[in-house]
């Protein structure tokens, strides 16, 4: 039963990441591949009405944290504390520049809102892409399962450790890189005119410079927790998400040859996803390792709620779940193909 | 909350009559709801992460139940809500009208499964069931009927929705009577007239009695000394007064120059005049709300709120019935200038629901300085409210400015001049 309720919470942050993965991504591009306040309202258009059921997914991850490991949820939202508001506030920017940006047609009121679009959604991907660093170098989890991390101690990956240092700012880099691509890959896919043709040559350039980021940071993470690769090749799970980057990867490298947009974006996004459940199957039973002891690591089963619990939010969370992915389908199938910049789209208001 | 209904009720019209007014009513609020929808859901993500950040031991202790709701609010009734918001602002001619139909009403329906989700959270923070002690110590689940059903939640819901209705009421009232007094956009501001004060006297009405009067009476056997601190009575004893005036001195522990209504509380309390209602010095001071002033004068204030919301909605409809509301400036004007004021009972009623559940954080089972996170310094917590109140402040004057902008610019008729 733990073990299924970590494959969900795995599940949902996967989706999260994929799906709102992309807006930050844009958010990297928004100013360089959308120059005029027309192409930029584009931008806009192509992240679409259904941006807030994105942001959603991470909402549904926490609630999902939280009914099934409630003492991770309480010790980790505690302990990445700073963070988590950075990541709130950028959340509370990022809403506001969609949903008011475009809602008075001034260009000066305009431009701020692109601005701070760019802004926060480059935090939010760097930040999101620090975090999982910190997953996966740990965090200084004491023996109560608690801990207090500042922003940052010394820079170094052991002991009292801090929210950013030299690996985990790395991750974060290559995490962003990855999104900018992933996000250039969908405005290819859904947008026309300069913005696509700008899109495209972004996308192609970052494609090829991620084998090589992906490489320094597999080296990197081999550095600061070297088991992991050991257990990486132990599990047959993290097989298929290995399997499923590795289809990606070749969906995206034969998408981008054949100009074939659709395909490309959805290689990118089974890669994301690959990466993130072979991550996620690597490290189980640990969810956050203590870099003091680990012994101390929080895992899924010393944080997992009752029994009771887990089999009783079982019984209507795939209902939920069902229930979410007819929304998408009765809202989604309305704006499929290209985006025009008019009024019934998010662009103006 | 109060606005969706309305929406629903004028597309609705719109499909069935074919009347253009009424989507131009829906295009013009579906606006105004999408800039409290974007304040609201930037404003709400937070406060499902501070369950975590900043009350990690509640969280700890209570996660086997409340995790079950708030994870049902995120899983049901956000993701219903946000799927559809976008469509219901921007997609009326993507979507026809059926569809657009279709949107409102789940709009509506997330977000008052979300306010339930919430309240059953809430009530179970305020009257405890269907819970057991796991071997660990903390709570777990035990009966989730009983949980789901909790008669607490069940009034609290009742009284919250309808307190939602009036604020949603007035505002479309106050915008009424906005464009009648200033006669521009007349047809609109006839159908915000008839809907927001046919809605708003049956809310104000329900608000009171039963939901009101229901949970106060929950509140009178459940926390019978958070009644007592929020009527200001210091001493038990029969046949207890209502003190329609006075200010609570809790140093001396009366009330200064009262003007009580004798029997009054016993009978709101128990349905009869003469019953004994327990006063403060029955328990012991540490047991007290800790802010005993305020929570009496947050409950009185919003108590006389809703007197006057039914007498100025009462009116109304009396001048509607003969047809004179249009006509009548001196109630037109406080109509327009009220619609603030349910705003400020909604936060009065939060304020006397959570003062008065203190010093518990779960009633009778955790305390409020048991429950916050003890890993996060106090440096910090003072450095994140700081920090909200500034961006809240200003999403505050942006929301307000957008609003007044699109008052100002009022009601068209063409989907495609929604701007510009």
């Amino acid at each position: 039963m733990v073990e299924l309720w970590y494959v969900l919470i795995a599940f949902m942050m996967t989706v999260y990441v994929v799906l709102d993965g992309r807006n930050f991504g844009i958010g990297v591009l928004h100013l360089f591949v959308a120059k005029t306040p027309e192409e930029r309202r584009q931008v806009v258009a192509a992240i679409g009405p259904l941006w807030s059921w994105h942001e959603v997914w991470l909402v549904g991850f926490g609630g999902t944290l939280f009914v099934a490991f409630p003492r991770l949820y309480a010790c980790s939202f505690s302990g990445y504390y700073l963070a988590l508001f950075l990541i709130l506030w950028c959340f509370v920017l990022r809403g506001m520049a969609l949903e008011v940006g475009g809602h008075i047609n001034d260009r000066m009121w305009q431009s701020f809102w692109d601005a701070v679009l760019s802004f926060s959604n480059v935090l939010l991907g760097l930040l999101f892409g620090v975090a999982l660093g910190d997953l996966a170098r740990g965090a200084p989890i004491g023996p109560t399962g608690d801990f207090a991390m500042s922003f940052f101690t010394d820079f170094g990956v052991r002991g009292d450790v801090g929210l950013l240092d030299w690996y985990t700012v790395s991750m974060g880099a290559v995490c962003l890189v990855i999104l900018t691509a992933h996000g250039a890959t969908y405005l290819t896919w859904k947008t026309e005119g300069p913005v696509h043709d700008r899109s495209a040559a972004m996308a192609r350039r970052l494609w090829a410079v991620i084998p090589v980021l992906f490489i320094i940071i597999s080296a990197e993470t081999w550095y600061v927790r070297p088991e992991l690769a050991g257990k990486m090749v132990g599990n047959p799970v993290a097989w298929l998400g290995v399997a499923v980057f590795a289809a990606g990867a070749a969906a995206v490298f034969t998408g981008l040859r054949g100009g074939l947009e659709r395909r490309t974006f959805v290689g990118s996004g089974m890669m994301i996803a690959g990466l993130l459940g072979a991550g996620a199957a690597t490290i189980f039973p640990v969810i956050l390792f203590s870099t003091l002891d680990p012994a101390n690591s929080l895992t899924a089963y010393n944080t997992a709620a009752g029994l009771s619990s887990l089999e009783l939010a079982l019984i209507w969370w795939p209902v939920a779940l069902a229930l979410t992915c007819t929304y998408f389908w009765f809202i989604g199938r309305h704006y499929a193909g290209k985006v025009k910049v008019s009024k019934d789209t998010q662009g103006y208001y | 909350m109060g606005l969706a209904w309305f929406l629903v009720y004028w597309k609705a019209r719109a499909l069935w009559t074919g009347d253009e007014r009424y989507n131009e009513a829906v295009r013009f609020w579906a606006k105004i709801f999408g800039l409290n929808f974007a304040v609201g859901v930037v404003t709400g993500i937070p406060m499902e992460f501070q369950f975590g950040t900043n009350w990690a031991e509640f969280s700890k202790f209570s996660g086997g139940v409340i995790g079950q709701t708030l994870s049902m609010e995120g899983m049901f009734a956000f993701f219903l809500e946000s799927a559809f918001i976008g469509a219901l602002i921007w997609g009326e001619k993507r979507l026809g009208p059926r569809n657009h139909f279709v949107a409102a009403l789940a709009v509506a329906m997330g977000s008052w499964s979300s306010g339930f989700f919430i309240l059953v959270t809430n009530a179970f923070m305020q009257h405890p069931v269907g819970y057991g002690t796991g071997p660990d110590g903390n709570l777990v689940l035990t009966d989730v009927v009983a949980f789901l059903t909790n008669p607490w939640a069940l009034v609290q819901f009742t009284h919250n929705q309808c307190a939602a209705l009036v604020t949603g009421s007035f505002a479309v009232t106050a915008l009424g009577a906005f464009y009648t007094l200033r006669s521009d956009h007349l047809d609109q501001a006839r159908i915000y007239l008839r809907s927001g004060t046919a809605a708003g006297l049956a809310a104000s009405l329900l608000v009171a009695f039963p939901t009101g009067d229901s949970q106060a009476k929950m509140v009178a056997h459940n926390q019978p000394v958070t009644l007592a601190a929020m009527e200001g009575r210091f001493h038990g004893g029969d046949m207890a007064d209502l003190t329609a005036i006075g200010q609570p001195n809790v140093k001396l522990q009366k009330l200064d120059n009262p003007i009580p209504i004798p029997g009054a509380l016993s009978f709101l309390a128990n349905g009869t005049f003469e019953s004994y209602v327990h006063g403060l010095d029955e328990y012991s001071p540490d047991l007290w709300p800790d802010n005993i002033e305020l929570l009496y004068y947050a409950f009185h204030l919003m108590v006389t709120l809703g007197m006057i919301f039914i007498l100025l909605m009462g009116l109304a409809n009396v001048q509607r019935f003969r047809g004179q509301l249009d006509t009548s400036k001196w109630l037109l004007w406080p109509l327009m200038l009220a619609f603030p004021f349910p705003y400020i009972a909604n936060s009065l009623g939060w304020m006397t629901t959570e003062l008065g559940r203190q010093p518990w954080l779960i009633y009778n089972l955790l305390r409020t300085n048991q429950g916050y996170s003890q890993e996060v310094n106090n440096g910090n917590v003072i450095f994140t409210l700081i920090g909200f109140t500034g961006l809240y402040f200003v999403l505050g004057v942006m929301f307000l400015y957008l609003v007044g902008r699109e008052v100002y610019h009022g009601p068209v008729s063409e989907p495609e001049a929604a701007h510009g």
